[in-house]
């Protein structure tokens, strides 16, 4: 199999040769742990997860100036992002961490958030045309061309407007709510669109709904809010590509809305943090209809655990998987600077090992 | 008496408004200030708690009623100052040194709120001998840490140091959570209590402080 076979049957659940490696590193692991990298890999090879990530819509104007009116005095090396929301350095302690403000937190009023400068994307068919030639010329190079989507409608929506607020304004049935959630999603259909038109095959969805050891919010609240407007995002994709391959990122605890997330359309669920949820007992009940990212734990085994017991845990995560895949196994998240290289390297080792030479 | 009742639970269902004039009308009645605020408003935040811990209602139910919660106690601090009435214990909480995660922090605070407890919110990023010059200064019986990342859980040890070493580990406990934080690791750090979730962390603080009444 090509790196992209191997890729799509994995994850669409039909066997596979190869475990690819994928994970994130934070900037400090990144300058310390990089170059470790790199040269394990001449030492032993291993199969590099195959995306790259396709270029995202343009923005009309990415002039974030605009949004400092909707705040008081910001810090030194604050950022702004086109939706507005600021980003505030922390102390040295914090290194890459940012304390997040919201621009539509303190508005009152449906009026003063229809005059909000929500970003708008423009593109034409040249642009298209020009992605979609860097993207195909990626694929002619065993690539699978991803589109990041992340924080997709409810992220969006409350780093926006302050996570509650927005949902004592759901918990209302403010139209204040209404008015946010539906602008961000028609953002995020020409997000997804235009992935989907520049050739992505797989869009990496996400919008945390699960807490440590339970969910965000009811059901009820989730199915009339925020399933509804994901769905049509998800559709928007499909009308273009039906067989884009559509990943969802939650944090936490979310196995109530694990049906909620097949019947909408996702492919593949990340994390599955072992924290938070038995891979073992998600994967009997749902492992013939979605497949999965993640399942090695960032905040147990990556970080605390022994080279020995990282092995162990992407064996069994890979064995409960099984010959057909379905398992794209990697750390839950990001990996902070307290994980060991020796853990690092015993996780991409698992990988190659597992099935080159099983134990 | 049925105006409390009704108070109580307007307040689990998020009617702030309808909670606001009713305690004005137990107020005019001239039922004192501390039945209002304990058998109407905090008993309405007690079941919201129990419920929260059950998984019966989840953040956004909590959000509400600690809005109307809100909205009902800012009528009674007058009066329950003018009365003498004092917060049934103080509280300082914040997550710490190097983490700016806040809204599980937040969720704690409005809980021990909604259990009749004074907090003193120390924000993020806060460094352990804030938290502990805040318990000294403002007489607090109960120092809380937040954590959501592996990165920054150590800090949590230094707050117990720091206690140690200002001469006031006896005379404060120390109460740690978040998502990463687990019961070993309090009893490896030495601090005082664990809890899982705000609903129990507010219980917990309130049994600290009675048992040191």
């Amino acid at each position: 199999m090509t790196e992209r076979e191997n890729f799509f049957s994995l994850i669409k659940r039909t066997g596979y040769e190869r475990i690819p490696v994928l994970y994130d590193f934070c900037p400090y692991l990144q300058e310390t742990c990089g170059r470790k990298v790199e040269d394990l890999y001449r030492e032993i090879g291993f199969t590099p997860c195959p995306i790259a990530y396709a270029a995202g819509i343009p923005v009309k104007d990415s002039d974030t100036e605009k949004f400092r009116k909707y705040y008081g005095i910001l810090k030194e090396g604050t950022t702004i992002d086109i939706y507005g929301v600021a980003n505030e350095p922390g102390s040295a302690a914090a290194m890459h961490m940012t304390h997040m403000l919201h621009p539509l937190e303190k508005i009152k009023t449906l009026e003063e958030l229809e005059a909000y400068p929500f970003p708008e994307f423009v593109w034409d068919e040249e642009d298209v045309a020009r992605q979609l030639a860097r993207n195909n010329a990626l694929k002619a190079q065993d690539r699978v061309i991803c589109g990041s989507m992340q924080c997709t409608i409810w992220e969006t929506a409350w780093y926006m407007r302050g996570m509650e607020v927005l949902m004592m304004d759901m918990m209302s049935e403010d139209e204040m709510a209404e008015f946010v959630l539906n602008e961000v999603t028609e953002l995020a259909i020409h997000r997804a669109e235009y992935f989907v038109k520049t050739g992505a095959e797989v869009l990496y969805f996400g919008d945390d709904i699960g807490m440590q050891h339970t969910i965000m919010m009811s059901k009820e609240l989730y199915q009339t809010w925020l399933k509804p407007r994901l769905k049509r995002v998800v559709d928007a994709a499909r009308a273009i590509n039906p067989d884009v391959i559509i990943f969802y990122h939650s944090c936490g605890f979310v196995e109530p809305f694990i049906e909620d997330l097949i019947e909408v359309g996702i492919d593949v669920l990340n994390p599955v943090q072992p924290e938070c949820m038995d891979f073992a007992e998600i994967h009997a009940k749902y492992g013939d209809r979605i497949s999965f990212h993640g399942t090695i734990g960032t905040q147990t085994t990556m970080p605390f655990g022994t080279p020995e017991e990282v092995r162990a845990e992407v064996f069994k995560n890979l064995d409960i998987a099984g010959k057909k895949g379905g398992l794209l196994v990697s750390p839950t998240h990001l990996l902070e600077p307290e994980v060991p290289w020796e853990n690092i390297r015993a996780y991409i080792e698992a990988c190659r090992d597992y099935t080159e030479s099983p134990s | 008496m049925s105006i409390l009742n009704d108070i109580s639970e307007n307040l689990q269902r998020g009617k702030a408004k309808i909670v606001k004039e009713l305690v004005q009308q137990a107020i005019d009645e001239g039922i004192p200030a501390q039945e209002i605020l304990e058998q109407g408003l905090l008993a309405g935040m007690d079941v919201v708690g129990e419920k929260f811990k059950k998984n019966e209602v989840f953040v956004p139910e909590v959000l509400v009623a600690a809005r109307a919660m809100n909205m009902g106690s800012g009528l009674l601090k007058p009066l329950l100052a003018e009365g003498g009435v004092e917060a049934i214990g103080k509280v300082c909480i914040g997550t710490v040194k190097g983490d700016l995660h806040d809204i599980g922090k937040n969720l704690v605070k409005m809980m021990m709120e909604g259990k009749g407890l004074e907090v003193v919110d120390l924000g993020t990023d806060v460094d352990p001998e804030t938290y502990v010059k805040t318990a000294i200064d403002q007489n607090c019986q109960i120092i809380c840490c937040s954590a959501l990342l592996t990165t920054t859980m150590p800090v949590m040890e230094a707050v117990v140091k720091e206690a140690e070493k200002a001469g006031i580990r006896d005379k404060v406990k120390i109460m740690i959570g978040g998502a990463p934080v687990t019961e070993a690791f309090c009893r490896q750090i030495g601090a005082d209590k664990y809890t899982p979730d705000a609903a129990s962390a507010a219980d917990t603080a309130v049994a600290f402080c009675r048992a040191t009444a």
